[in-house]
C-alpha cells in the first residue's frame, strides 16, 4: 500500500498518499486516513501514483475537501496523475477538488 | 480522448454486418420452415454483433433499432416467448431495414427514416416495452443540435453493486459533447461518509446527432439503480423540415429491396475480398519455391558451362511450373464460392411465392462451387431474374398442378458445378414448360417470324432471348418490368458465357448458364493470319480441320460453307473479317477452325496454327474502343499484341449478314 502518514495527532502538515489502485475496494484505509489528516492544519495530498481510480475514492475527496473548507484546513496536492485527472473532469469534481495543473504521468 | 480515426473501420464493419445479416436473414428463413432453438442463438448473436457495432462506430439510429430487436430476440431465447410467423415476419423487415441502413450509411446519408422509426416501435410493442408515444417522437429526429438534458441521481447502492457512474459518464460523452455538473446536496461529512455508498448526483448536457435510445442504451444496465430522466433541450430545437424531406423517398422506395442498394454499392470503391489463411499460406510456400529456384539459375549466371545445360534447362522448367501454378493461385484468390450469390434465393422465393400463392421448394446444390468475383457480382442479377421468371411463369398453381397430376408444391432447383474449364449454373423447374403455342403467337405478332410452320423447340426456346419480348398475358410487377430474356442473355454474354433454354412440355425448364472461371486470364490457341496473330479462346474450339479445296461450296449472297460431320458451317475468313495483308488465300493452304457459341458452330479459316499459350486478358474498350468480333487484347512473348477472338461476337456477324 504506498500510504503513509506523518505527524500523528498534533497539528503541522499531514501527508495522504493516494494507492496506485484506488477503487472502491480500497477506500477504507484512505477513508481513515483523511479522517485523521483533518485535525493538523495543513494536508498535502499526493494522487500521483494512482493508475485507476473510481466515483466511490472520487466522492469521498470530495467530501473530505469540503469538509476541510469548512474547517479551515489547507489542502494542497503533492501530485495528481493522468487517470486522476481524467476521472475526476468528468465526472465534474475537478473544480471541487482543486486539482494541479495536469502533469504528465 | 484518443485520436483513432475509426471511419477506417467502417468498411469492414459494413461487410461484416451485411454478411451478419444475411446469416440472420437465412435462419429466420430455417426458423419458418421449423428449425431448431441453435438458430434463434445465431440470430441473435447477429443482432447483437451489430449493435454493438453500430453504438462503437458511431450509428446510435442502427444500435437502437438492433437494441430492440434483440430485446425481442432475448425473450424468444429465454422460452418467455414462442417464436411465431409475425415475429419472423417483423425480424425479416428489421433485415432489410438495416440494409437500407446501411446503405446509407455507405453514402454518408442520415441512418433512420419513417420507415425504421416506424419499425423500432413495432418492435418494441412486439417486446412489450412500448416506447412512450411522446419519446418515440422525440427520438424520431436526432434533437440535432438541442441535444438532451439529463438528471442522474444514483441509488446508494449503485456503486457496491459494480456500476461505476464514471464509465457511464465516459460512454455518454463518446455520443456526443458532454457537459457535466457535479451536485453535492446529499454529500454526508467525512465521519458519516460510507465510502462504497454514492451520494453524489449529476446534471448532464449532452447535445451532438444522439437519439434517446442511444442514451437510454448507456444507462441500459443501472436503469434499477438510479433515478433517471432524459429529456430534450426544447429551446433551441430547429424545424425538422429537411430531415422529413430527405426520408420520404427511400421509404416509398424501400418495399422493392434489393435494387436501391446495388446502385448504392456500385458507386462506392472497388471492394475488398476476403482471403483464407490458407490460401494465403500456400502463396508463401510458392513464392519461396520461386526463390529457391531464382537462385539456382543465378548460379548459372557466374559461371556457365556447356555441360551444365541439362541443368539450366532444368531449372528453367521448374521456374514455368511454379510460375504457373503461382498463377493458379493468386487466381484463386479472387474465387469465391457461389452460396454467397444462392443465399438471397431463400428469401426471393419464400416472398414471391407467397404472394403468387404458389407452393415452392428451392433446392441449392452446389453452393460450394468457387467463381470470379467480379463474375460472381455480376450474375446475380440474371439469376434473379430467371428465378422470378421460372416462379412466375414456370411453376403453376397448386390446382392447376393437382389438375396435371403432379404434387401440390413445385421444385425449383439451383446448381452450380464445374464442367471442363467452366462453371455450369442450372435453374431447374418442375413446371409447365415453354408455352410453345402462345410465344409462337407472340412473336408472329411481334414480327420475330414469318410462320409458325416447322418451327423446332430450339428455335422455340431462343425466340423468348429476343428483345422486347415477354408472353405474360398480365405483366406482373414481378417478371413484366421490361427487363426481358434478352438483357439476361446480353449480361451473360458480356462475362464471356452463355444461356441456353430446355423445355419439357408439362415437366419444366431447365436454364443453363456455362460461365468461365475467371475473366482474367484464357487459355487460348494462338493462331497466325497473315502478319497478325489472334488469340482463339481454347473453350470455344471443337476441332480443327485442313480442307480439300473442293470441300467448300460458295453459296449465293458471297457465304461460303462446308460440311463438317453431317452439318454444313459457315466459313469466316479471319484475314477478311479483320483487313489482314499477306494472307494466306486458297483453303487448302490453311487450316480450319470449328468453334462454337450458344449453340452454333462457325469455321475460323487461318493461316496455320502457333500453339497453344495462357493469355492475360487486356480490356480492349478501356485501352482502344471495342471492336466487334474482338473480345480483348494480350500481350505475347515477345512484345507484340494479339487480338482475342469473341468467338460469340463473330457468330453473332456472321447470322446477322446471312439474315442480310
Amino acid at each position: 500500500m504506498g500510504s503513509k502518514s506523518k505527524g500523528g495527532a498534533s497539528k503541522g502538515e499531514v501527508r495522504v498518499g493516494m494507492p496506485a489502485d484506488f477503487r472502491i475496494a480500497e477506500v477504507t484505509d484512505v477513508h481513515r486516513q483523511l479522517g485523521e489528516a483533518l485535525d493538523a492544519s495543513q494536508i498535502l495530498l499526493d494522487g500521483g501514483a494512482v493508475d485507476r481510480i473510481d466515483t466511490a475514492a472520487l466522492q469521498m475527496l470530495v467530501v473530505f475537501q469540503r469538509e476541510a473548507q469548512k474547517r479551515g484546513n489547507t489542502v494542497n496536492w503533492a501530485g495528481a496523475s493522468a487517470p486522476l485527472h481524467d476521472a475526476a473532469s468528468q465526472l465534474g469534481l475537478a473544480q471541487i477538488l482543486a486539482l494541479p495543473a495536469k502533469q504528465p504521468a | 480522448m484518443s485520436s483513432v480515426n475509426i471511419a477506417q473501420f467502417h468498411k469492414v464493419f459494413f461487410e461484416e454486418s451485411l454478411e451478419g445479416l444475411d446469416a440472420m436473414e437465412s435462419a429466420l428463413l430455417a426458423l419458418d420452415e421449423g428449425g431448431d432453438a441453435e438458430l434463434v442463438h445465431s440470430i441473435f448473436r447477429a443482432a447483437h454483433s451489430i449493435k454493438g457495432g453500430s453504438a462503437t462506430f458511431g450509428f446510435p439510429d442502427m444500435a437502437a433499432l438492433t437494441h430492440e430487436a434483440e430485446s425481442l430476440l432475448d425473450q424468444v431465447r429465454d422460452g418467455r416467448r414462442a417464436i411465431d410467423k409475425g415475429i419472423i415476419e417483423l425480424m425479416l423487415r428489421t433485415v432489410d431495414c438495416l440494409r437500407g441502413m446501411f446503405d446509407r450509411a455507405q453514402g454518408g446519408q442520415p441512418l433512420a427514416n419513417a420507415d425504421s422509426d416506424g419499425l423500432k416501435l413495432e418492435l418494441a410493442a412486439a417486446a412489450g416495452n412500448a416506447i412512450p408515444a411522446a419519446a418515440a417522437k422525440a427520438a424520431a429526429k436526432p434533437a440535432a443540435s438541442g441535444g438532451w438534458s439529463i438528471e442522474f441521481r444514483p441509488h446508494a447502492g449503485m456503486l457496491a453493486g459494480g456500476n461505476d457512474p464514471l464509465r457511464l459518464l465516459r460512454e455518454l460523452a463518446a455520443l456526443g459533447q458532454l457537459v457535466v455538473e457535479a451536485r453535492l446536496d446529499r454529500v454526508p461529512t467525512l465521519d458519516a461518509l460510507d465510502p462504497t455508498e454514492c451520494h453524489l448526483a449529476w446534471h448532464l448536457e449532452l447535445t451532438g446527432a444522439v437519439t434517446r435510445e442511444a442514451i437510454a442504451a448507456v444507462f441500459e444496465w443501472v436503469e434499477d439503480e438510479c433515478d433517471l430522466s432524459i429529456e430534450p433541450i426544447v429551446a433551441a430545437a430547429p424545424p425538422p423540415a429537411p430531415a422529413v424531406e430527405a426520408v420520404a423517398a427511400p421509404a416509398g422506395a424501400g418495399a422493392a429491396a434489393g435494387t436501391p442498394r446495388a446502385a448504392a454499392a456500385s458507386s462506392n470503391d472497388a471492394g475488398s475480398v476476403r482471403v483464407g489463411i490458407d490460401k494465403i499460406d500456400g502463396l508463401i510456400d510458392l513464392v519461396g519455391e520461386l526463390v529457391i529456384t531464382q537462385a539456382m539459375l543465378d548460379q548459372f549466371r557466374e559461371d556457365f558451362d556447356p555441360s551444365r545445360l541439362a541443368m539450366l534447362q532444368q531449372g528453367l522448367a521448374q521456374l514455368a511450373r511454379h510460375t504457373r501454378s503461382l498463377q493458379e493461385s493468386v487466381m484463386g484468390i479472387r474465387m469465391l464460392p457461389i452460396g454467397s450469390v444462392f443465399n438471397r434465393f431463400p428469401r426471393l422465393v419464400r416472398d414471391l411465392s407467397q404472394k403468387l400463392g404458389k407452393q415452392v421448394k428451392l433446392d441449392l446444390v452446389g453452393e460450394h462451387t468457387e467463381l470470379d468475383k467480379t463474375v460472381l457480382e455480376k450474375i446475380g442479377d440474371p439469376l434473379v431474374h430467371l428465378v422470378r421468371n421460372a416462379i412466375d411463369h414456370g411453376l403453376e398453381t397448386p390446382d392447376k398442378r393437382r389438375a396435371a397430376g403432379k404434387g401440390d408444391v413445385g421444385t425449383l432447383r439451383l446448381e452450380a458445378f464445374h464442367r471442363g474449364g467452366s462453371i455450369v449454373v442450372e435453374i431447374v423447374d418442375d413446371g409447365a414448360g415453354l408455352n410453345r403455342d402462345a410465344i409462337i403467337n407472340k412473336a408472329l405478332q411481334k414480327g420475330l417470324i414469318k410462320s409458325g410452320e416447322g418451327i423446332s423447340d430450339e428455335e422455340v426456346g431462343e425466340l423468348i432471348f429476343q428483345p422486347g419480348f415477354s408472353t405474360a398475358a398480365v405483366t406482373t410487377d414481378l417478371s413484366g418490368r421490361g427487363v426481358g430474356m434478352d438483357v439476361v442473355r446480353r449480361n451473360v454474354s458480356d462475362l464471356g458465357g452463355t444461356v441456353s433454354i430446355k423445355s419439357r412440355p408439362g415437366n419444366g425448364t431447365t436454364f443453363t448458364i456455362t460461365l468461365p472461371l475467371t475473366l482474367a486470364i484464357i487459355d487460348g490457341l494462338r493462331s497466325a493470319v497473315g502478319d497478325e496473330c489472334y488469340i482463339v479462346p481454347l473453350v470455344s474450339i471443337v476441332e480443327s480441320v485442313q480442307l480439300p479445296p473442293d470441300a467448300v461450296r460458295s453459296v449465293t449472297g458471297g457465304g461460303e460453307l462446308f460440311r463438317f460431320r453431317g452439318e454444313y458451317l459457315p466459313i469466316v475468313r479471319l484475314h477478311q473479317q479483320f483487313g489482314c495483308a499477306n494472307a494466306r488465300q486458297k483453303i487448302e493452304d490453311g487450316l480450319v477452325i470449328v468453334v462454337e457459341s450458344d449453340g452454333s458452330q462457325v469455321g475460323l479459316f487461318v493461316d496455320e496454327l502457333i500453339g497453344q499459350q495462357q493469355a492475360v486478358v487486356k480490356s480492349l474498350e478501356a485501352n482502344y474502343r471495342r471492336v466487334e468480333g474482338i473480345s480483348g487484347a494480350t500481350i505475347l512473348a515477345d512484345g507484340s499484341v494479339a487480338l482475342i477472338i469473341d468467338v460469340a461476337g463473330l457468330i453473332r456477324l456472321q447470322s446477322r449478314r446471312k439474315a442480310a
